[in-house]
């Protein structure tokens, strides 16, 4: 699992079968000081993560597959949980 | 899955069983330089080009998604030996990092 914060997302109208209907978010995997670590990955997301929010990654194919309902998709990262961030104007 | 930009195509003359026919692109993936660099982006990365099992029609040029291990294997009946799938074709990239 990854922490990575939302940097955008993509849109793609011709892709695996399964994704239909999937939001796709690009997220750049991050330390814990915020900073990013490697390059960003595209994983699917249910949660409606919005740009700029930390998220937890997951790569498990297996709960990809079972979140979008398709034994045969080739679903890997998937955004597992939304970080609670401090309000604005807090000190972080 | 990671995105990346096409930059040919391979055609095997002998090949496993299973892979027979199948279309296989050269993937160069993106770096976190490219993605902020934007439409300007230089097409090949420091990053080691991947060969990617197509079944969507991608083409040179092109940016796609692809997805890596064991997972691109799943969408294929009988066990086989592939772990990067061309999962999208991209049509628009949104890209605003924080920093």
């Amino acid at each position: 699992m990854l922490l990575a914060r939302i940097e955008g997302n993509v849109v793609a109208t011709r892709k695996h079968p399964s994704l239909e209907g999937w939001r796709l978010l690009i997220c750049q995997p991050i330390g814990a000081d915020g900073e990013p670590e490697g390059s960003p990955q595209v994983a699917i997301d249910s949660h409606g993560a919005g740009l700029h929010e930390r998220v937890i990654l997951s790569s498990d194919g297996a709960a990809a597959r079972a979140a979008v309902g398709d034994p045969k998709s080739p679903a890997r990262w998937m955004v597992v949980g939304i970080v609670d961030e401090p309000e604005k104007g807090a000190s972080a | 899955m990671r995105l990346g930009t096409v930059i040919g195509t391979v055609t095997l003359g002998k090949s496993v069983a299973g892979l027979r026919g199948a279309r296989w692109l050269v993937a160069s993936p993106f770096t976190r330089e490219q993605f902020k660099a934007g439409a300007k982006t230089p097409v090949v990365s420091r990053e080691p080009s991947v060969v990617v099992y197509d079944d969507l029609g991608g083409g040179a040029g092109q940016t796609i998604g692809f997805i890596e291990g064991r997972e691109a294997a799943m969408p294929f009946d009988h066990p086989t030996p592939i772990d990067a799938i061309n999962a999208a074709l991209t049509d628009h990239i949104f890209y605003s990092p924080l920093k």
